[in-house]
C-alpha cells in the first residue's frame, strides 16, 4: 500500500494525544501550568497564543525532546513526524539523503525507500531537487523539503512548529494547502503551533488559545472571531485592547 | 570611575570557581561521550560509507597542511641539532638524534596539532551550528542516535587516520632532516639512515602510534563535546570553535608529556 495514499477516514474513539495538566518550568520560569488537550486522528489541533506562552514548549514536550515537571502525555504511537520552523535539514546531506533519514528504522528495501522518497517529493512540488544540498534551496523549498521528510514514514501524529512563519503570503498559502492535503491523505492526529491568522482558520479543525502557560479559551475556529473570551477577541482581531499585554503598552 | 556591568568577571575567586566548574562539565562529558561511542562501536553500529566520507574529510584533506607543517618543523629542529652536534665532532649521529625527536615526539605531536586545528574547529563548529538550527533535535525526533549518527563515524575515521598522519608526519620530517644534514653538516644521506636504523627501536613505533591514537581520541571526543553540548546563537559557535582547539591542544600537550613519562622516563 503506498505510504501516503488516502486513508479510510474512521473516527478512532480513542484519542491519538491525550495530554493531561501538563506543567513545564525553565528556571524559575513556569511556562506551562497545567494545559490539557486531545487530538484524534484525522483531526488538526491549532495551538495559538502570543509568542512565548509555551506553544513551541508544547511540541517539544510531545516528541520527546524535553521532559514535564508535571502532568500526563498519553500517546498511541511513537512514529511522529515534525516540521521544525527552521526546517532543521541537515545540511550535510542531499534532499534524497534527508528524506532517507526517517526510513532508516523501518528496515525497508532500498527500492521501496526509493520509492516513498521520490512519492513525499512529488506530493510537495520538488522531484527535480532530490540531489540538491539544502543550501541550493531557497527558504520555500526547504520548508517543502521539511514537510515531506515529516510525513515520507507514515506517521500517525503530524507537529508542525510556525509551518508559515517567516514565509511570503503565497508560499504560506501553499504551505497551509499540503497541510489540508496531509489531513485527508494520512489520516493522522496533527498538530499546528502557529500564530498565523490564516494558517490555524484554514488548517485546524480545533483550537485551543495559550496565555501565561493556560488554555484560555477552546473551540472551533469560525468562533473565535465572535467569541466573548477577551483573549481570543483580541488575537483575533489583533488588537491592543484586550487582557494580553496591557501592562506592558 | 565607573565600573562595567560584569564586574563580578574581575572577581579572580568566582573566575577561578566557573572556570574550573566549566572544565570539570566539558571533562566529564567528553568521558561519558567516549564511553557511550565505544559501547556503540563494539555493538556494531558503525555506518562505513560515513566513516569512509570523514576518513577524507579528517585524514586525506589534512595531508597538505600536516606535511607543510612537518617539513618546516623538520627544517628548524635538524638545522638546530645539526649545528649542536657539529660542534661537538658528532655529525654522524645528526640521523640518530633527529630521527628520535622525529618518531617520539614531534611526528605525533605535530600531526595531532594540526589536526586540532584543521579538524577539531571544523567539528566543534559544525555540531554548534547543527545544535543552533534544530538539526540535533530533528535526529532525535527520527528516533536516531545522533552519537551513533554524528560522532562514531568522526572518531573511527580519526583513529584510522590519525597513525597515518603521525607516520606521514615523522617521513617529512625526516626528509626535512636529510636535506639539512646534507646541506649544513656536509653529511651523506646513507650515513644519516645508518644512524637512524641503529638508533630507531621498535618500541619507538609502539609508543608513536599509542600516540596518534591517544591524539585522535582527544581531538575528536573533545571537539564533538563541545559541540554537541553548546547551544545559543552565531557567537556561541565562535565560542566552541575556540574552546575545542584550546582543550584539545592543551590535552594533546598534557597526554604526550604522561604517554612520555610513563615510557621513557629513567627507573
Amino acid at each position: 500500500m503506498s505510504s501516503i495514499a488516502p486513508q479510510p477516514v474512521t473516527r478512532h474513539p480513542e484519542p491519538i494525544i491525550k495530554v493531561v495538566d501538563l506543567k513545564k518550568s525553565f528556571s524559575e520560569r513556569e511556562v506551562l501550568k497545567g494545559v490539557s488537550f486531545e487530538v484524534f486522528a484525522g483531526e488538526t489541533l491549532g495551538i495559538i497564543g502570543p509568542s512565548g506562552c509555551g506553544k513551541s514548549t508544547i511540541l517539544r514536550l510531545l516528541c520527546g525532546l524535553l521532559q514535564p515537571d508535571g502532568g500526563q502525555i498519553i500517546k498511541t504511537s511513537d512514529n511522529i513526524g515534525l516540521v521544525f520552523q527552521s526546517s532543521a535539514l541537515l545540511n550535510s546531506l542531499t534532499v534524497r539523503q534527508n528524506l532517507a533519514l526517517p526510513l532508516r528504522l523501518q528496515h525497508l528495501s532500498r527500492k521501496e525507500q526509493e520509492r516513498r522518497i521520490q512519492e513525499g517529493l512529488k506530493l510537495v512540488g520538488l522531484a527535480e531537487y532530490i540531489d540538491s544540498y539544502p543550501s541550493q534551496l531557497s527558504g520555500g523549498q526547504q520548508k517543502r523539503t521539511s514537510f515531506a521528510r515529516a510525513i515520507v514514514g507514515n506517521p500517525k501524529i503530524i507537529l508542525y512548529d510556525e509551518p508559515t512563519t517567516g514565509l511570503d503570503p503565497v508560499m504560506s498559502t501553499i504551505i497551509e494547502d499540503y497541510m489540508i492535503q496531509l489531513e485527508a491523505q494520512l489520516h493522522a492526529a496533527s498538530i499546528v503551533v502557529t500564530h498565523q491568522y490564516s494558517t490555524w482558520t484554514r488548517t485546524a479543525d480545533r483550537v485551543v488559545m495559550l496565555h501565561a502557560g493556560k488554555v484560555v479559551w477552546e473551540g472551533k475556529p469560525p468562533e473565535a472571531e465572535g467569541s466573548n473570551n477577551p483573549y481570543i477577541r483580541q488575537f483575533a482581531h489583533a488588537t491592543r485592547e484586550g487582557p494580553m499585554l496591557s501592562n506592558s503598552v | 570611575m565607573q565600573l562595567p556591568a560584569n564586574n563580578h568577571r574581575l572577581n579572580p575567586i568566582s573566575f577561578l570557581e566557573s572556570w574550573f566548574a566549566s572544565g570539570v562539565q566539558i571533562f566529564g562529558h567528553t568521558i561519558i561521550l567516549l564511553f557511550a561511542t565505544t559501547k556503540l562501536i563494539l555493538t556494531g553500529k558503525i555506518d562505513w560509507r560515513e566513516v569512509s566520507r570523514q576518513s577524507y574529510m579528517i585524514g586525506v584533506k589534512s595531508f597538505a597542511v600536516v606535511g607543510i607543517t612537518a617539513l618546516f618543523t623538520g627544517f628548524a629542529m635538524s638545522l638546530q641539532i645539526a649545528r649542536e652536534l657539529v660542534l661537538f665532532g658528532a655529525d654522524t649521529s645528526i640521523g640518530g638524534v633527529v630521527s628520535l625527536a622525529l618518531i617520539r615526539e614531534i611526528g605525533p605531536i605535530t600531526a595531532g596539532v594540526t589536526l586540532a586545528g584543521r579538524v577539531g574547529s571544523a567539528i566543534a563548529a559544525e555540531l554548534t551550528t547543527m545544535n543552533i538550527t534544530e538539526q540535533i533535535d530533528a535526529l532525535e525526533v527520527m528516533r536516531i542516535d545522533p552519537v551513533e549518527f554524528l560522532v562514531v563515524p568522526r572518531y573511527l575515521a580519526g583513529l584510522f587516520m590519525m597513525p597515518v598522519l603521525s607516520i606521514y608526519a615523522m617521513s617529512i620530517g625526516l626528509i626535512a632532516g636529510i636535506n639539512i644534514a646534507h646541506s649544513a653538516a656536509n653529511l651523506p644521506m646513507a650515513t644519516f639512515l645508518d644512524s637512524v636504523k641503529q638508533t630507531i627501536l621498535d618500541r619507538d613505533f609502539t609508543v608513536h602510534f599509542i600516540k596518534a591514537f591517544i591524539n585522535a581520541t582527544i581531538v575528536i571526543m573533545f571537539s564533538c563535546s563541545i559541540g554537541l553540548s553548546t547551544r545559543g546563537g552565531a557567537e556561541d559557535v565562535g565560542i566552541a570553535t575556540t574552546r575545542a582547539i584550546v582543550w584539545t591542544m592543551t590535552m594533546i600537550f598534557v597526554f604526550n608529556y604522561i604517554v612520555t613519562a610513563l615510557t621513557y622516563a629513567p627507573r
